[in-house]
């Protein structure tokens, strides 16, 4: 018996009650035991993250007791993670976001006035119009991510004619997108479960994020013998469970790849007819990366040329079973883009394209759409000036960071309200100062989410979105090699004061002359999509099953037919990229030296733990449990060096600001690099778990984005750490 | 013919577990377990030096044994053995003695200030008599446990133990657990 642990037990008894008491959630299991009038389970969709895993609500006496897997769903593999399972606590957190609120201080000052949805919709729609008027419908920015009601919020500002949704993905996966749209026209899945030899890097699949790609590495490397090869400056997860860690030094992981182009290109293992029929440039590749040799790599990555040269030939010899994992946050880096298209383009020559255990276009399911009153579409340049900026990134999407600074020096003409739908660019975008900056030089700003996160903090009206326990969604597909139609229903009642995001845009384009484009209930638009899908009676299918799975398995080699057109620049699979040159980009990726950190500094990196993944369940009772606040991740040599001793404050200073957090002084990481989570030091003290503890990583890094496609470049930032 | 008696028991593959905690937290949300208790946990273990560095995740809970020294050091009868093996705890009869959570070779158990009893994983019972899967099996992302009847030669729980090594923890305690840990 472990007497420590019995008597922590006995100290934390208070603790336990006073929780008890203050979340009514959990006064139902202080009761006596009494008999359950009524139990039943409610097929639903969860929204902890974007996978959109299947899940089973179990509600008695009207309260959601647990959340559990939906087997049905071949997308969710079985699974509800801890995020998932955590779910319950966003409905029934006494501190959410009941009803909705005025701002009564400063902003940011924390002073809330509650009144009726009447008078929300009335000052927000007041405020929008004095901004139209002044600055034209440009002058509004209409912040999003990605849910299934996004599409209205979107649709609202693009009805009251402003060209400006600027939605989440430049802060996440654009640089990987882009690069395998130019290469292959799409991008594709990765069939992990059949893949036979893994390279990962710039992904920590197995600890960023529970999703099917995770579930089916552990079945191919445990169940299956696949191997895996991890290249990260950390020790994570998946390096735990890799065959091979290599540490490799930060920012060189180009350097890795084109030298295992030079090898299999060099070595004649690449899959010829494949090239040859499919394939376009592979003469320019050849060339191209003839300079790239192991030795010199090794120079770069510090991984041993011997080890490259046999990764290369394992990989080669391993295809098409093989693949080069692409990574989800792919902003990294100044020059992410060239990284991503190297591993497209050599995981092309390996001739994976949709073959079992490779890279497989995504398979979709049909639905149709509700037939709405389209609108002019809005006639002013886009804010970040994607045309000049990103002529080849996607323009729906905008690129966030050029944005912002674009508002901040009021060009190409001034932007002054922010709407924001369920994202918190407080910690999301770096250089927090700089947001700060743009919020002050807002004339008006409104939120919409479930909880009050720092951008709502900040906002001056604040509009309480139902969670998604609670209101019913569109229903939407889930691409990928098993496709899904995949449905949220509520499972109870809203607690509280809240709307659907559909009803709140309603509210707002009434109050803005914008009804007629939003004519239309919930269940007539769901009405509408769903059918077309294969099913008699597709809605009550849908609110049995919660999930509607193609009866196809798996399709390989659909798009591999001499004659099939890939939709890129040449029409087969762009090795070299004459789209790229024309908009004056390298057409082969090229590898510049990076900088390094200075003695002294060090390389700031960034990574998530999937029951966070984003910012917004650190305050999650049931997930905060696990790592309270954030620490820095220093290696012992460093610490020493810098006269840091594990659980010291320190301080970390960039060029753009200074967090104090404790060090946590670990083997876990290269000795030039410094590492902490995402999520904390939070200024919404609605959000008490993280309010004071740990510091906010969006303080201290510094603004950059990658040339290609605007993607937010996050591990750029040297810091000096000191003991305080 | 009378059915034959089932035996309840869990295997862990530890070379799957991602230390991701949804068991811990489908626990959490099932058992209603306060903050800063668990009826499961993660042991986690780091070896090495950078860059020659190896860990180990291996969940842990209750072992459910064949004779379990929490039910022969109860006073009152409240820690009883079910038929089918599962060991659990009738609150009504507990007067918070904790001579059990001494007992335990494990420390698998743990008293409630705010009930005044003490608690411990009964393998979900409530949701294994409706046939369900406990929770942390269940929600697994990776599948690390496998729940099963050891004495029904066509679970998946019987095949693997026929099959894999497996190590069993503090055997010599002599309470013959039944968490099977799989080599």
């Amino acid at each position: 018996m472990d007497r420590r642990r019995f008597l922590k037990f006995a100290a934390g008894g208070a603790a336990g009650a006073t929780l008890a008491a203050s979340v009514p959630y959990l006064e139902p299991m202080l009761r006596k035991p009494q008999l359950k009038t009524e139990r039943r389970e409610v097929p639903t969709t969860c929204e902890m993250c974007v996978n959109k895993c299947s899940i089973i609500a179990v509600v008695e006496d009207g309260v959601i007791h647990k959340l559990n897997p939906n087997p049905e769903s071949p997308r969710s593999r079985g699974m509800v993670c801890a995020r998932g399972n955590a779910g319950l606590q966003q409905v029934y957190d006494p501190a959410r976001l009941k009803r909705p609120l005025l701002r009564a201080g400063a902003r940011g000052e924390g002073k809330w006035k509650p009144v009726s949805w009447d008078e929300a919709f009335d000052f927000a729609a007041e405020k929008l119009k004095a901004v139209k008027e002044k600055c034209g419908p440009q002058g509004t920015l209409w912040s999003s991510t990605e849910s299934f009601q996004e599409t209205f919020f979107k649709s609202l500002g693009l009805a009251l004619g402003s060209p400006n949704v600027e939605r989440h993905p430049t802060l996440c996966l654009a640089s990987v997108n882009l690069a395998y749209s130019l290469t292959f026209g799409t991008v594709p899945s990765f069939d992990l479960l059949n893949a036979r030899y893994i390279i990962m890097s710039g992904a920590n699949r197995l600890e960023s994020f529970i999703m099917p790609d995770t579930v089916d590495l552990v079945g191919s490397t445990t169940e299956r013998k696949a191997r895996l090869i991890y290249l990260d400056p950390r020790f994570t997860v998946t390096a735990a469970k890799a065959d091979e860690w290599y540490p490799i030094r930060p920012h060189t992981d180009l350097a890795f790849i084109l030298a295992m182009l030079n090898v299999i290109v060099g070595e004649n293992r690449y899959d010829k007819e494949f090239v040859a029929t499919y394939c376009s440039g592979f003469d320019k590749l050849a060339e191209h990366v003839k300079t790239y040799t192991p030795e010199w790599a090794e120079t770069e990555t510090e991984i041993p040329a011997k080890d490259i040269i046999r990764i290369a030939r394992e990989f080669a010899d391993a295809a098409p079973r093989a693949l080069y994992y692409a990574g989800r946050r792919s902003s990294w880096y100044r020059d992410d883009f060239p990284m991503r298209r190297a591993q497209a383009i050599l995981n092309a020559v390996i001739g994976n394209w949709d073959r079992q255990g490779g890279m497989v276009p995504n398979a979709k399911i049909a639905l149709g759409e509700y037939m709405f009153l389209p609108w002019d579409d809005p006639t002013a340049p886009r804010v970040d000036e994607m045309d000049k900026n990103f002529p080849l990134a996607a323009k729906g999407d905008g690129a966030y960071l050029k944005m912002r600074e674009n508002i901040l020096e009021g060009k190409p003409y001034p932007v002054k309200a922010w709407m924001i739908h369920k994202q918190d660019p407080m910690n999301a975008l770096p250089e927090q100062a700089k947001t700060l900056r743009m919020i002050e030089q807002m004339d008006f700003i409104g939120v919409i989410d479930v909880q009050m996160s720092d951008m709502a903090w900040y906002a001056d009206v604040v509009f309480p979105e139902s969670t998604y326990l609670e209101r019913q969604d569109p229903v939407e597909v889930l691409a990928g090699i098993l496709p899904v139609v995949v449905y949220r229903q509520a499972v109870i009642p809203p607690l509280h004061d809240t709307k659907p995001t559909l009803e709140i845009v309603q509210g707002l384009a009434k109050r803005l002359g914008l009804s007629q484009y939003f004519d239309y209930t919930i269940d007539q638009w769901i009405d509408a999509q769903v059918k077309e899908l294969p099913l008699d009676t597709p809605l009550e299918y849908l609110k049995h099953h919660g999930v509607y799975a193609s009866p196809d398995g798996p399709k390989y080699g659909t798009t591999l037919k001499p004659d099939h057109r890939f939709v890129t620049q040449s029409g087969k699979i762009d090795l070299y990229s004459d789209r790229l040159r024309e908009a004056g980009y390298d057409a082969l990726p090229v590898y510049q030296t990076p900088m390094q950190p200075p003695a002294g500094r060090f390389r700031l990196i960034l990574g998530r733990k999937a029951y966070f993944t984003q910012a917004n369940t650190t305050n999650n009772p049931w997930l905060n449990t696990f790592a309270p606040e954030n620490v820095l991740w220093i290696h012992p040599a460093s610490a020493r060096s810098v006269g840091v001793e594990d659980g010291d404050r320190v301080e970390v200073r960039s060029s753009v600001g200074s967090i104090t957090v404790k060090a946590r002084v670990t083997q876990e990481i290269r000795p030039d690099c410094v590492f902490t989570m995402h999520g904390y030091g939070k200024r919404s003290k609605w959000q008490s778990r993280v309010a004071g503890a740990g510091a906010s990583d969006a303080e201290i890094i510094e603004t950059a984005w990658d040339q290609v496609s605007g993607g937010g470049a996050f591990h750029e930032t040297f810091v000096k750490v000191r003991k305080v | 013919m009378a059915a034959r008696q089932k035996r309840y028991a869990l295997a862990i593959d530890a070379r799957k577990c991602i230390n991701c905690k949804a068991c811990s937290v489908a626990c959490r949300a099932e058992n209603r377990v306060p903050l800063g208790k668990g009826r499961n946990w993660m042991n986690e273990e780091l070896r090495g030096e950078y860059p020659k560095l190896m860990a180990v995740f291996e969940a842990e809970q209750c072992h459910h044994c064949a004779d379990p020294a929490c039910v022969r050091v109860c006073p009152t009868g409240a820690s009883y053995q079910r038929p089918d093996g599962i060991v659990a705890i009738k609150d009504t009869e507990c007067v918070g003695c904790r001579y059990c959570v001494v007992a335990c070779p494990y420390d698998a158990r743990f008293f409630r200030e705010d009930r005044g009893v003490v608690e411990k994983c009964d393998l979900c019972a409530k949701r294994v008599d409706r046939a369900e899967l406990p929770a942390c099996v269940e929600t697994c992302p990776s599948k690390v446990r496998v729940f099963g009847d050891l004495n029904d030669p066509n679970s998946k729980l019987h095949e693997l133990l026929s099959k894999r090594q497996y190590r069993l923890k503090k055997p010599e305690a002599g309470t013959g657990p039944q968490i099977y840990y799989l080599l």
